[in-house]
């Protein structure tokens, strides 16, 4: 549903964008401050050229496929709608799906489609479309991640506007399922002709090649006015090159360029910094299953020997927020008050005391570069814990080798997760018992009962309650040691208005932008 | 055809030599991509792992591998593989491509920018050399010569990022990456002169120092000494009688280049953001992504081979057949 297991190697090998931006920054003035609309309403028309990262080798065109891509996902999501999307209110916010309502068992969901929804070729979006798509998606080798508990032929149709998804249990949070990969295609679309299928989405597909594509407005989009005209999707291998096209004024919007190129372009009034905040997660995990971190004192030792501040302030250039060891930061039912876990050195000293913590022996921090500033929050989180006793040596593996040799399975290393805007849903990923991807091997009773009560409780009131009480529990004793939370970084020239706001796979909102020129 | 190339006839065995050579290097090729299988093979992971989504089982993964065929022993993939070749069938990648499709926009384009970057060193070097050599020792060549020494050893990634750093961002004169057009190559060829650039200030550096050096060995020929003493002009010398001796060496270092120019192609295209085959062989080698990574080879191979043929023939030419 999320993440694909490698998110590319663009970790900006620093040097490049570094001296490249800086060397050549307008004056040392403020950060550009956020838009200035100027006088009145969106602009109709103009083509809105937009970066985006991927590796030429990686490009798919399948929608129910893995997108490593972010220039696929892109293209695909701006086609193809998906049944809901993310919202800032709401996590969950109706596209393709108008409403959705369920059975008190919480099983049984019932989905009614958009008034007006059109594939491009015209033909009208029917339920059997739907679910089509929907059963396509479960039967890809990632569908039982993507869907979870729910079983192909329990997706069917009521008439031609709604679709039923029965799910194995009680599933309060179903909807959010739907959010980011079930792209509509037009029922019994072969293999052959999905690269090239109608979508129902705000552009239509007019050409694609080797990853760069340029998409045209739909007219008749049923989900409102779409104001540009085109949309030019060029693909981008490293960060530093999207930044210098940018600078060089070949593109419009540099889509996820990160806080190395914001730090230092963003000292230039022609380029306009965008923070989404709560984007990207880089936990620290500590194997809570068996070997020296098995001790719930210990695994609180680490948490009390970070300094969450200069984390944010030196890996993620201060383009970020400290955390507070939840995993889901950016969800409306984020628990903000529980106390925010300060670094108490003295503690954490006595805490490993009475763990009797072998603090003679040195620990390996397996880390990747798969995304930029993991490495470094090693390096930093090794020379903080050196001030608590913690002997930490940190070990760069390369990626193919972590996620084959190390993750799931390693004492401690760094992990990180794109889709932070639901609580539960991390957990039920991540800390559950029953979970394949545990990655901490925590099992814990009590979080287990919180999480069964916070997904099968129907009572709104009651399930805040339970959702209250599985981040106490996560906060108190899980094997994640969150420190802080990047913020997504997009920029942009000063003409571009509209911008998507939101962390994760909402970069890729682009049915609002317009531009003022 | 190759013919009028081998002076006084004897085209048979000239042409019973072409077979034999061609046939060594396409033996040696498919040595070549054999080992390719077996090294994607041993690096840790596999394209079924790197095209997973966190959260997939087991038996996720096995149907994964399923679907790409990895569930096969390697010699029977190797072999499906080459069998598909004479076809023009590279395989599927990782993510579901024909690996023809992944390749017939960037490996056109990556031709082109070796083939100009190619053109240009010969040009260069050829030239730069040539006039080192009229006058060793005297500035010219020293400078000529201590020039070459160094750019020779500059990665082709520093040249790369100094270029756009002045010629684009400073001057804003060249566009600071590639964009490409619905047909897939470049939508301007001003987007070619920073990348050609980059690839051949190391190699005209390399190849300076192979004419300079072929020219001073090819110097000391007796028929030269004769020429120089019969009171000719050092040009017509240098024209006439000591490059043709010198040619053979000349084209070969050229040929060695070809191989030197698609590897720093990777680096290059990364800089420029060119859509080329050196960026899809990079992923390709990160995801596992077993017939991309050959199907690149392939081709880069056989251009090379190509190559380092007509290099050969430029030697038989210049010599006669003899050895």
């Amino acid at each position: 549903m999320d993440l694909s297991r490698r998110q590319l190697l663009w970790t900006g090998g620093g040097l490049g964008a570094a001296t490249l931006l800086t060397s050549c920054g307008g004056g040392d003035g403020e950060p550009s401050a956020s838009p200035a609309p100027g006088d009145g309403g969106p602009r109709a028309g103009g083509t809105l050229r937009v970066g985006a990262l991927g590796r030429a080798g990686a490009v798919t065109r399948d929608p129910h496929g893995t997108q490593t891509n972010e220039s696929d996902y892109l293209v695909i999501s701006l086609v193809h709608d998906t049944l809901t999307v993310p919202g800032r209110k709401r996590n969950t916010e109706p596209r393709l799906a108008r409403s959705w309502e369920s059975s008190d068992d919480l099983r049984t969901w019932r989905f009614g489609l958009a008034e007006g929804a059109r594939f491009h070729d015209g033909r009208p979006v029917t339920a059997a479309d739907v679910v089509f798509s929907l059963r396509r998606l479960r039967g890809t080798p990632s569908g039982a991640s993507r869907l979870p508990g729910i079983r192909a032929r329990n997706i069917t149709a009521d008439g031609l506007r709604t679709v039923v998804i029965v799910s194995d249990r009680p599933n309060a949070e179903l909807p959010l399922l739907t959010r980011l990969t079930t792209f509509v295609v037009p029922e019994g679309t072969g293999d052959k002709a999905i690269a090239t299928a109608p979508g129902t989405g705000p552009f239509r597909l007019d050409w694609f090649r080797g990853g760069n594509a340029r998409l045209v407005r739909n007219d008749d989009w049923y989900g409102g006015t779409v104001h540009l005209d085109a949309i030019e999707v060029r693909i981008f291998t490293s960060p530093q090159a999207m930044a210098g096209a940018l600078l060089s004024g070949q593109i419009d919007l540099a889509s996820n360029a990160g806080a190395v190129a914001a730090r230092t372009a963003g000292t230039r009034e022609d380029v306009r910094v965008v923070r989404r905040p709560d984007d990207m997660a880089m936990p620290i995990v500590m194997r809570a299953a068996d070997g020296p971190f098995a001790d719930r004192r210990v695994r609180e030792a680490l948490r009390l020997a970070v300094d969450r501040e200069a984390m944010v302030k030196q890996v993620l250039s201060g383009y970020g927020t400290v955390a507070n060891d939840i995993l889901g930061t950016g969800d409306p039912a984020y628990a903000r008050d529980l106390p925010q876990r300060p670094r108490d050195l003295e503690r954490a000293g006595k805490l490993l005391e009475e763990a009797e913590f072998d603090t003679s022996r040195t620990y390996r921090l397996s880390t990747t570069e798969d995304i930029a500033g993991l490495a470094e929050s090693a390096t930093l989180f090794a020379t903080q814990v050196r001030e608590a006793g913690v002997r930490v040596e940190v070990v760069k593996e390369e990626s193919a080798a972590f996620w084959d040799r190390t993750w799931l399975k390693g004492d401690l290393y760094t992990t990180y997760w794109g889709t932070n805007d639901s609580v539960v849903f991390l957990a039920g990923r991540t800390m559950v018992s029953g979970s394949t991807t545990n990655e901490a091997g925590w099992r814990d009773a009590a979080f287990d009962t919180a999480y069964e009560k916070a997904v099968g409780t129907a009572d709104a009131a009651r399930r805040r309650q339970a959702l209250h009480e599985l981040q106490r529990i996560e906060h108190d004793r899980s094997g994640y040691l969150l420190w802080g939370m990047a913020d997504g970084i997009d920029l942009a020239t000063p003409a571009v208005h509209g911008l998507p706001e939101l962390p994760g796979y909402g970069r890729v909102q682009l049915e609002r932008a317009w531009l003022a020129r | 055809m190759a013919g009028p190339l081998i002076p006084g006839g004897a085209v048979a065995p000239a042409l019973a030599r072409l077979g034999a050579l061609l046939l060594k290097r396409a033996a040696l090729l498919a040595a070549l991509l054999a080992l390719v299988f077996v090294t994607v093979e041993l690096l840790p992971g596999d394209a079924a792992s790197a095209t997973a989504e966190r959260g997939e089982g087991a038996a996720d993964l096995a149907r994964r591998r399923a679907l790409l065929g990895l569930d096969r022993p390697l010699a029977e993939r190797f072999r499906h593989w080459m069998t598909g070749l004479p076809a023009g069938n590279l395989g599927t990648s990782a993510g579901g491509e024909p690996v023809t499709s992944l390749l017939s926009g960037p490996f056109p384009n990556t031709l082109l920018l070796g083939g100009l970057a190619l053109l240009l060193t010969a040009v260069l070097s050829l030239a730069l050399g040539c006039r080192a050599a009229l006058r060793p020792g005297r500035a010219l060549d020293r400078t000529v010569s201590g020039t070459a020494t160094a750019v020779l050893a500059l990665p082709e990634f520093v040249v790369a990022v100094a270029l756009v750093l002045v010629l684009s961002l400073w001057t804003g004169w060249l566009p600071a990456t590639t964009a490409t057009g619905a047909d897939g190559s470049p939508a301007s060829w001003r987007m070619l002169v920073l990348p050609v650039l980059a690839l051949t200030v190391p190699q005209t550096g390399w190849n300076i120092r192979i004419v300079r050096a072929a020219l001073a060995d090819a110097a000391r020929a007796p028929h030269v000494e004769t020429a120089v003493l019969d009171g000719l002009s050092p040009h017509r010398v240098l024209l006439r009688h000591v490059l043709p001796g010198a040619l053979p060496a000349i084209a070969t270092g050229l040929a060695t280049s070809t191989g030197m120019l698609l590897g720093g192609a990777v680096v290059v295209e990364t800089v420029f953001n060119c859509p080329g085959a050196g960026s899809v062989l990079a992923s390709a080698v990160t995801d596992r992504d077993g017939p991309v990574v050959a199907g690149v080879t392939a081709l880069a191979g056989a251009v090379i081979t190509v190559v380092l043929l007509l290099a050969d023939l430029v030697r038989d030419l210049m010599t006669g057949g003899r050895r």
